[in-house]
């Protein structure tokens, strides 16, 4: 039962996007009307399944159920494992995912109406949600990658919906520059993982560790380093925090499904997935607290200086994230997803009501024209009005993390910028000597 | 300084410069305005041209688009030929016309039809005239000519961004952008800008030096030049550094207000926080368009210092170079050709001329070209209309079959003469032969700034050109439950103050989600899957915890500048009257229907309002004029005044919203009883005109039941005001052409299609000089080009005069909207409010003799621009001589008006059943 309704869960969403693609490329036009109606029945319908799904591993919790299919492919040692897991926290995820985006599918329905894009938005929504199933259940950090890869991309060209404008697709440049780098760190756990332990399953991997018995060993560490670090992009902590906040570039419902809700989310679930192997290292822990930490206080402060709704919702999400970060370090895994699911909805919430921002403030009746709304704390004013006008100007200029990750950036490319100008030096003594034995011309 | 400007001269500079920035308030006090209203002092086409050229925007639709029109059929020849006439009348000298040897007419309906596109390489000419190819090339052999149009740069911007990978977009907006939006912000934002009350400059400055250590490329020379300046005024700095770009002083102006336009949404605000700081959301800071302006002159030097340094450019050849647009000798004889094809010349036209000539020909048919043949598409569109609309028009007039309810009537209603009104004016004239309507403009001359009992901020409820001068407060008659009602509902603005900052820090953030995530799932699968029972519960729970009192307005005369005296009352009901022809003997029930609309999740809500009223409803000011005509001691004032109001009559106050096309009585408790019939009869059938109304509506919306049913209709209509993801509740004033002030027989059982405003005059009850016409025309016209003129200018180019799609829109600073993450302040409207609109300009009709208002538009300095400059057209009926007149160029003319096929319907349901509306112009045999 608990599999043909996860199955069914991953299929649906499969098929959708994949006869909308087919479709599209036989040249078949969509009317709004159809691609609005089926994907409100069909994201209704996937609720419904993943609320069954929820109720039984509820119920079945803290167990959880394991499925093996064949593999998918073999390469000499490697094999590509099909491998499910379900249990409390895929279950929560999924029950989430497709509940908001039924929601958001019913909010695009009028928001996009008469738009040329709307099947594009239809669609990536849809692999979206395939993408976010195969994250909920996968069971091997491979397979895992897939989805996370598919919410990545579904992600980039979301934010640059309206590509002929330069600002969007710059700051989609952005997003998948740091998607990528941190892409990076989960490619290279699972290497290693394969490399030392040979397997990538979740489940398994606390066993292997037993089994081997020497933590210590500094392989086993850089798993978990790369697991945090390939964490970081998607969920915007520290020190890739500056693409979430300009990536409120698409139509308000996508900026509200990914940066209040289920891509930035993802970074949290992975580290809930990886926690019984994290836990074996007590520096792990302690790195994504501090960087939690960090990046909550960071986000916190420059969120106060941002005046724009979508921007200061984003630099709000990152706090509430870094502090799921800190949870997870202390081990309340089941409380961060909690924190997880409201925090999901309440972000929501606040992206889709954004729009009402001035008329809620003009026809709020302490808001008082010519006085100015109180707001500050009282702890604030413990600290001296210089330091806290200093504070004020590096939180606007977001901490200078722009600069000083094009400093670092630079400093990595310094021998390549050496190797240019020496070509460059090269180029021009050769031209001389041409010049020299040629003549002019 | 030395070599600065003499002060007077600096300011005059200034205030020429703040005259050209767009002049939009903070969205909460939208108001529709000509966008170009500080140019309405040019000609319409000229004052296009400089904005044109200002905005970086295109002022008339593409192109194509009219000639998509053209091979439609929905304009025809003698569209275009009229637009010819009317056009000659203005700009009748054409340079080539004494070499070419046409007439001036055949020249410009060739010039439109003209293909020459010698201009672009990519094209692959045809030529299929060997011969005269031939000549052209012999004609233009080795010989090249500069174009008239070249343009001098006084800017590096476009040199950096063609040739040193520079992009303005990504680096200095964003940079001014963050400084600015987060100085102006209102509230927004958790921390205030700790420098509000020292000025823009303190901030810059005190910004630039604390972050000196992490600037970079340009910024970094920014921060030297900053601390250069140390002790230099915002204003001679701008004089050193344009003199340090030798930018010669005539330019300066041109050359500043680039630099302002680069972000125009900001400077405009600033400037407008500025010069009326009470226009602020919540509170101005220090701002001064100076301190801004010389920020950006610092960056402009800065970026060019920059990239002339590292690349070592001498800028005096960036600076002041030309952009020469030459064109070489193939290209010359390509565009001989093609303007002999083009105007069908003889072949021989050249023969006799000198290369000179003909590379003077080319030059001056370049520059016609780029000018006149858009501007004669767009008149030959704008004919069409006028044609049509006109010709219904004085049909109508002739064949006068409306029945004049024989009776007399029992309801008069006053509307506004807002063009969403003219539907359903029509709609109950048609159901209740007992009722006559009447259009005045919607603040029913109480120019009052009112506080309701819900929220006490003062809001000016008259139009924008009016200082409102009186404040009328509500208050609640048992005064008890309004001090109740008032303080649970401060209570609500608290904890919603606190939850918008709270929900949005980290700690009590933390706290905020883990109570409000889970319960924040019920109001967001309820709004946005069940938009309208969600109000309706919303609504339920607001009666039942904290029910709206029954409340009263305070009209009377208080202390300072509250209230007014019976003698004004008695004057501004007088006024009224008069104003829109009352009929005597007046009916037993006069409504005074104020309007307004209500939308959900909606920025612009503002603009959607009534425009008369500042944007909001209508609702105060007609319980008010309600409650002041009802007075008997104003009745008796009124007698001596010589308006005779019969005890029988009653006033009633009523509301419409447009967007869910309700009707409501307000302040109807305790209404007399021997009314009480006429009124039920007259609610049943009001009832029936807003079902109608809605269904007439619902035929340009997507719900194919509501197109179909007028149940339905209304039942769509009011779930469209209640989503959340709705970002049309209603079209606003889409396809407003037309206004016409006077009786309204001139329109009654005629079809407008919701194109037209109507405002009553009697030319009859008017003295000679026309004091009432005066009154009428000063109160509604310019209203009228306002909104024309700014659905016209979101509509023509929504990128650079409007705020683009609403999708992606962004509220910021609590002033206004941007698009995405960073950028702009944006103007105008969204592309989803004017995509059915049709740029025309405003067709005015007058009924009255053509003496009276030839005096009336010569009275006053904004009706005198609007007619002598063309940004309406003007017409009128001279019911004495039974004459139609047009202004053209210069003159009034005596109007031919051709014969118009009227399409005849039974009855409005007919008419919109049958052709979904698609006709502008029908009758309506009632």
């Amino acid at each position: 039962m608990i599999e043909y309704n996860f199955l069914a869960l991953i299929i649906l969403p499969f098929f959708w996007f994949f006869s909308l693609g087919v479709i599209f490329f036989s040249r078949i036009k969509f009317t709004e009307n159809f691609l609005s109606e089926s994907s409100k029945y069909l994201s209704l319908i996937l609720s419904m399944l993943a609320l069954t799904l929820f109720l039984q591993v509820w119920h079945l919790s803290p167990s959880h159920l394991k499925f093996d299919y064949p593999s998918w492919i073999k390469v000499g040692h490697y094999e590509f494992k099909i491998r499910f897991i379900v249990d409390l926290l895929g279950g929560t995820y999924a029950l989430l995912s497709t509940f908001l985006i039924s929601t958001i599918f019913r909010y695009s329905r009028n928001y996009l109406h008469k738009e040329e894009g709307y099947f594009r938005f239809v669609f990536l929504l849809a692999v979206l949600l395939f993408g976010l199933m195969i994250v909920s259940f996968a069971r091997t950090l491979d397979f895992l990658f897939m989805g996370w890869e598919l919410v990545g991309t579904t992600s980039v060209l979301l934010i640059s919906y309206f590509y002929s404008q330069v600002q969007p697709v710059r700051h989609a440049l952005k997003a998948i520059i740091s998607y990528r780098l941190c892409d990076m760190g989960i490619l290279a756990a699972s290497a290693w993982a394969h490399l030392h332990l040979h397997t990538t399953d979740f489940s398994a991997l606390p066993e292997v560790l037993a089994e081997h018995g020497h933590h210590g060993e500094f392989g086993f560490l850089l798993i978990g380093i790369f697991v945090i670090w390939g964490s970081l992009a998607k969920a915007g902590q520290l020190p890739m925090s500056s693409w979430l906040p300009t990536a409120m570039e698409g139509p308000t419902p996508s900026s509200a499904i990914f940066y209040g809700a289920l891509s930035v989310h993802l970074g949290p679930f992975l580290l809930i997935r990886f926690h019984d192997y994290l836990s074996h290292f007590p520096s792990l822990l302690w790195s994504i607290g501090i960087i939690g930490g960090v990046s909550s206080l960071y986000a916190t402060l420059v969120g106060r200086t941002r005046s724009d709704a979508k921007t200061m919702l984003g630099y709000a999400t990152i706090s509430q994230v870094g502090l799921m970060y800190i949870e997870i370090a202390l081990g309340f895994t089941n409380f961060a997803m909690f924190h997880m699911f409201t925090h999901a909805s309440l972000r929501t919430y606040q992206f889709l009501r954004s729009a009402s921002l001035i008329s809620d403030f003009v026809d709020n009746p302490r808001v008082v024209p010519d006085v100015l709304i109180q707001r500050s704390l009282p702890l604030e004013s413990l600290f001296s009005k210089n330091f806290r006008r200093k504070i004020y100007i590096h939180a606007l200029h977001s901490f200078h993390l722009d600069f000083m990750t094009g400093r670092i950036l630079l400093g990595i490319c310094w021998p390549f910028r050496a190797y240019m100008k020496l070509e460059d030096k090269w180029m021009d003594w050769d031209n001389q000597l041409l010049k020299k034995i040629f003549g002019k011309g | 300084m030395t070599s600065a400007l003499p002060q007077e001269d600096f300011e005059s500079l200034m205030n020429r410069i703040r005259n050209r920035l767009p002049i939009q308030n903070p969205l909460h006090a939208f108001v529709h305005n000509n966008i170009l209203l500080m140019f309405e002092n040019q000609d319409f086409h000229e004052a296009l041209a400089d904005a044109g050229d200002l905005y970086r925007a295109r002022t008339y639709w593409p192109e194509e688009r009219y000639r998509a029109r053209y091979a439609e059929g929905k304009m025809t020849d003698d569209d275009i030929k009229e637009g010819l006439t009317h056009y000659l009348g203005r700009y009748n000298e054409f340079s080539p016309l004494g070499y070419f040897k046409i007439d001036p007419k055949d020249f410009l309906y060739r010039l439109m039809f003209s293909e020459l596109i010698y201009n672009d390489d990519d094209i692959q000419p045809q030529i299929k005239d060997q011969h005269l190819w031939d000549f052209c090339v012999a004609k233009t052999a080795g010989r090249a000519l500069t174009l008239t149009r070249s343009k001098v740069k006084w800017r590096g911007k476009e040199y950096w961004e063609k040739y040193h990978n520079e992009n303005y977009l990504l680096s200095v907006n964003p940079f001014v952008f963050r400084l600015i939006s987060s100085y102006l912000d209102q509230g927004q934002s958790f921390w205030s800008n700790p420098f509000m009350k020292k000025g823009f400059w303190a901030f810059v400055s005190y910004d630039i030096r604390e972050t000196s250590n992490f600037l970079s490329g340009w910024q970094k020379i920014l921060g030297r030049k900053l601390a250069e300046y140390e002790s230099t005024s915002p204003e001679e700095i701008i004089q050193l550094e344009l003199k340090r770009l030798n930018i010669p002083e005539e330019v300066w102006e041109k050359v500043l207000l680039e630099l302002l336009f680069d972000m125009k949404g900001w400077s405009g605000m600033v400037n407008k926080l500025e010069l009326e700081p009470w226009q602020a959301t919540v509170k101005s800071p220090q701002i001064k368009l100076t301190d801004y302006l010389a920020f950006l002159v610092l960056l402009e030097s800065s970026v060019n210092e920059f990239h002339a340094q590292t690349n070592s450019i001498d800028l005096s050849l960036i600076i002041g170079r030309e952009e020469k647009q030459e064109i070489r000798s193939f290209q010359l004889s390509l565009a001989l050709y093609q303007i002999t094809k083009s105007f069908k010349l003889d072949a021989g036209w050249m023969n006799d001329l000198s290369t000179e000539t003909l590379l003077k020909i080319v030059d001056d048919i370049d520059i016609i070209e780029n000018t006149h043949k858009i501007r004669l598409w767009h008149e030959a569109y704008e004919h069409h209309f006028y044609r049509e609309a006109l010709s219904a028009i004085v049909q109508h007039g002739k064949e006068t079959r409306v029945a004049v309810p024989t009776r007399d009537p029992y309801a008069q209603i006053l509307f506004c003469i807002d063009d969403r009104e003219e539907s359903i004016r029509r709609h109950i004239e048609e159901i209740d032969h007992g009722v006559q309507t009447y259009g005045v403009v919607g603040f029913f001359g109480i120019d009052m700034k009112f506080s309701s009992l819900k929220n006490q901020r003062l809001i000016a409820q008259c139009p924008p050109v009016i200082n409102p001068s009186r404040v009328i407060r509500e208050f609640s008659v048992d005064q008890q439950k309004g001090l109740g009602f008032q303080s649970l509902n401060r209570l609500m603005g608290t904890s919603g103050l606190v939850l918008y900052y709270q929900s949005r820090t980290l700690f009590r953030g933390f706290f905020a989600t883990l109570i409000l995530g889970l319960l924040s799932f019920v109001p967001m699968f309820l709004t946005v899957f069940f938009p309208k029972q969600s109000q309706v519960f919303k609504q339920w729970a607001k009666e039942k915890f904290n029910p709206t009192p029954r409340t009263e307005i305070d009209i009377e005369k208080g202390a300072e500048d509250s209230g007014y005296s019976k003698q004004e009352m008695a004057k501004i009901v007088e006024a009224i009257i008069r104003m829109c022809g009352l009929k005597e003997p007046f009916a037993s029930l006069v409504v005074m229907a104020g309007h307004g609309s209500s939308s959900t999740n909606n920025p612009f809500r503002q603009a959607y309002g009534c425009g008369a009223c500042g944007g909001n409803a209508g609702v105060p000011n007609s319980r008010a004029f309600a409650k002041m005509a009802n007075d008997p001691i104003v009745r008796t004032e009124l007698k001596s005044l010589g308006v005779n109001l019969p005890d029988g009559t009653i006033f009633v106050s009523a509301y419409h919203d447009t967007c869910t096309d309700e009707f409501n009585f307000l302040d109807v408790e305790n209404f007399p009883e021997q009314h009480q019939k006429n009124f039920l009869i007259l609610k049943k059938n009001l009832g029936q005109a807003c079902k109608m109304n809605a269904f007439e509506r619902c035929q340009r919306f997507s719900s194919e039941e509501a197109k179909n049913n007028p149940e339905s209709a209304l039942k769509h209509v009011r779930e469209r005001a209640e989503d959340l993801a709705q970002p049309r509740p209603e079209y606003g004033h889409c396809t407003t052409a037309l206004s016409v002030v006077g009786r309204r027989s001139m329109t009654r059982g005629l079809f407008l299609n919701r194109r037209s405003f109507l405002i009553s005059y009697d030319w009859e009850k008017d003295t000679e000089d026309g004091k009432i016409l005066f009154q009428a025309v000063i109160g509604a016209v310019p209203v009228c080009v306002n909104i024309n003129m700014d659905y016209y200018f979101s509509c023509v180019d929504n990128d650079n005069f409007g705020s683009g799609s609403k999708l992606p829109i962004n509220l910021i600073s609590l002033l206004g909207v941007m698009t995405g993450s960073q950028g702009d302040l944006r103007i105008g409207l969204a592309r989803q409010m004017v995509e059915l609109h049709e740029p025309i300009r405003n067709l005015t009709i007058l009924e009255a003799p053509l003496q009276r208002v030839k005096s009336v538009f010569d009275s006053h300095p904004r009706l005198r621009n609007i007619l002598y400059h063309h940004w309406t057209r003007i017409v009128v009926h001279d019911p004495v001589q039974n004459e139609w007149y047009i202004f053209g160029q210069n003159e009034w003319r005596v109007l031919q008006a051709e014969k118009f096929i009227m399409k005849h319907f039974h009855s409005s349901a007919d008419l919109i059943k049958v052709t979904h509306s698609n006709e502008d112009f029908a009758e309506i045999d009632e």
